[in-house]
């Protein structure tokens, strides 16, 4: 056994007798955060629906290469439009900030700012592709019931993240988070002014790439609680990613299996 | 009391009713039944429009109608192997207009060959298109002559109804940037106004180079430099970069610059005025919290015409002029040199799926200016759209020489 492999492996007990002795709020989020973003590049299929007012008005299905940044830890995603048929085949590469569309029928690569959303409902992607522990403080602030995804109690911690930079989406969010597993229940996400912007149940938990995953999101519009988008992950795959793909460049050139 | 009374019944209220709406959304989510759709290699849709315009000065409305038919196929039919093919058939029908065509416009047929996922070469007819700017792209140097037939000055018509050019090009990849090179060989010698003429006399007149080179700077910046040449012009140097001021903005700038004969020299083929000659197009584009884009542009054309050359032009004898005008069209540059583009899209635009797209285009040489606005709604397979354009300004002007003043179209899509 090498120095390296040594120093790792007493790392590793280390971390997991202090896990044992208390899990820290961080360690759980950390936990949680294993649960929604497989560990290896990967590849799947959103399906989105949205409602207004308990009717349908939009739907959508994209499919998602992400792999995570080896510094930041973030995700980084190629994104294709499948449906509806007048977007289908356009594309969006996000890399933290640096967000850009791609049409192949005009050839134009635009560069969005975070604000922008070309397209419908695929800004509630980073309620689900991105790694809190990563970009949040974790406090855990009560040990209590909620209701789940299924409107079963639930015990549950409930964590304060508060972020540790200013250039997140989300100011702060409530998260709540399976006691027993760390599995990720439901979260509320907030501006600074303390608005809620969006409130997200995590269900349909199924096993997916080596674990029981959330295969659906409910997301609940924190302005307009009748404005509801239904996420839906499926054909989950391991996929290469590799680095070069994630630049402007190669957006023409992508193309999913 | 009373007041005291209705605050405690109101905080009472308020957990139940945001736990109601959750309950009633999860509900929803137990009823949604969709499940993904399989994507496709195609898109295929039909286009019908009718059209209203009034000419400069008095006169009545004239009447047209189109019907277009747009495919796309974009295909790996061996491991490696990727076939692009798209098309389209325009037919139009005006009043007042001599020799109604209809017009197919081949825009792209080529193969790509990836040999490894950081290695591609493509032959065939392809739109290499550059650029980063919205309304006016000087480093976009396949423009020239890709216009077979406008249905749309929106932008976004005008950069995906265009020809490609036949060219030869190969790609490399690394972590942080890339390189791209093609070679597109002299093919035909003039355009051709036959219906299904693939037209590469109008894109593949002389040979030309381009050298294409991306490297990230820093995590916000990635420039694009650009060198392009071809028979007869000297190397164009070019410049595409782009920033993100904040959360809402970004800013860009394309820049060209190289020897080059004025663009006035090269229209009416008067002795080579050869110069340095610069091309910018820089702009901002803000979002609003509530999706409204509104992007604001400065276009400067170093070949255009200033104040007093451009005046000097619309008095002198019309033919120069008309020739000027129509060289300049098909090169899609401006004829002067100073130009603002304005551009708002508003997405959902108070009702779901109902959109806004409004454009002013001012000459600030001459001071005329065209305004397009656009109402699209949406369903999941057809689209209906009314355009309406506005073209003013004074005889001869940039915009004030359009036929047309007054122009109404109602459009309705259907995707297949």
């Amino acid at each position: 056994m090498n120095l390296e492999r040594l120093i790792a492996g007493l790392g590793l007990v280390l971390a997991a007798s202090v896990a044992a002795a208390a899990p820290s709020a961080q360690a759980i989020l950390a936990a949680s955060d294993a649960i929604r973003n497989p560990d290896k590049p990967f590849a799947l299929t959103v399906a989105l629906v949205e409602y207004r007012n308990s009717k349908q008005v939009d739907s959508s299905t994209l499919s998602v290469y992400s792999k995570a940044d080896a510094n930041s830890g973030q995700f980084r995603s190629l994104i294709r439009f499948v449906a509806p048929a007048r977007d289908a085949n356009k594309l969006m590469l996000k890399s933290g900030n640096d967000l850009w569309f791609f049409d192949p029928s005009s050839k134009a690569s635009i560069r969005l700012s975070p604000q922008q959303r070309l397209l419908g409902q695929a800004a509630n992607g980073d309620v689900v592709t991105v790694n809190l522990a990563k970009d949040y403080q974790a406090q855990l602030a009560a040990e209590e019931s909620v209701l789940d995804g299924d409107r079963q109690n639930r015990h549950c911690y409930k964590l304060a993240l508060a972020a540790v930079s200013a250039d997140v989406t989300y100011h702060h969010i409530e998260m709540w988070l399976d006691a027993t597993n760390s599995r990720p229940v439901k979260a509320r996400f907030y501006t600074e002014s303390g608005q809620l912007l969006k409130t997200a149940y995590y269900r349909r938990y199924q096993l997916q790439l080596g674990m029981e995953r959330p295969t659906e999101t409910v997301i609940i519009d924190g302005l307009d609680p009748n404005w509801v988008t239904v996420m839906r992950f499926g054909d989950y795959a391991w996929r290469e990613v590799p680095e070069v793909w994630l630049q402007r460049d190669y957006l023409p050139r992508f193309k999913p299996e | 009391m009373r007041a005291l009374l209705a605050l405690l019944l109101l905080a009472a209220a308020m957990p139940a009713s945001a736990d109601d709406a959750d309950d009633a959304a999860l509900l929803l989510a137990d009823k949604t039944a969709t499940s993904a759709e399989q994507g496709k290699d195609w898109r295929v849709y039909v286009e019908a429009a009718a059209r209203e315009s009034r000419r400069q000065g008095p006169g009545l409305a004239l009447h047209g109608a189109r019907l277009s038919l747009d495919a796309r196929l974009d295909t790996n039919f061996a491991p490696g192997w990727r076939a692009v093919f798209a098309d389209r058939l325009d037919m139009s029908r005006m009043d007042g207009v001599s020799g109604n065509r209809d017009i197919n416009t081949l825009k792209e047929a080529y193969l790509s060959w990836q040999l490894q996922p950081d290695r591609v070469a493509d032959l065939g007819r392809i739109n290499a298109r550059s650029g980063v700017a919205l309304g006016y792209n000087p480093t976009d140097y396949f423009r020239a002559g890709a216009l077979r037939t406008v249905v749309s000055l929106d932008p976004a018509s005008l950069r995906e109804n265009r020809l490609g050019s036949a060219m030869l090009r190969g790609q490399t990849l690394w972590t942080s940037g890339s390189l791209t090179a093609l070679y597109s060989p002299r093919l035909g010698h003039q355009p051709s106004d036959s219906t299904f003429s693939p037209d590469l006399g109008a894109t593949n007149q002389r040979a030309r180079w381009q050298l294409a080179l991306s490297q990230k700077l820093s995590d916000a910046l990635t420039p694009q430099w650009l060198l392009s040449g071809g028979a007869g012009q000297s190397p164009q140097l070019g410049l595409n970069v782009t920033a993100l001021p904040n959360d809402a903005t970004v800013a860009y700038l394309e820049w060209s610059g190289g020897r080059a004969a004025s663009l006035l020299s090269q229209a009416l083929m008067r002795p080579d005025d050869a110069a340095f000659r610069s091309r910018l197009s820089t702009g901002l584009t803000y979002t609003t919290p509530g999706n409204i884009s509104l992007t604001a542009e400065y276009q400067y054309n170093g070949g255009g015409l200033n104040r007093s050359a451009w005046e000097a032009l619309r008095r002198g004898p019309p033919p120069a002029y008309a020739l000027y005008r129509s060289v300049l069209a098909s090169l899609q540059d401006s004829p002067t040199r100073d130009n603002v583009f304005l551009y708002a899209v508003w997405q959902d635009a108070l009702v779901k799926r109902l959109d806004l797209t409004a454009m002013v285009r001012y000459d600030v040489v001459d001071h005329s200016r065209l305004q397009w606005l656009e109402v699209r709604y949406h369903w999941s397979r057809v689209d209906l759209a009314l355009q309406s354009q506005l073209n003013n300004g004074i005889p001869g002007s940039n915009f004030g020489a359009l036929p047309e003043r007054r122009l109404w179209q109602a459009l309705l899509r259907y995707f297949f």
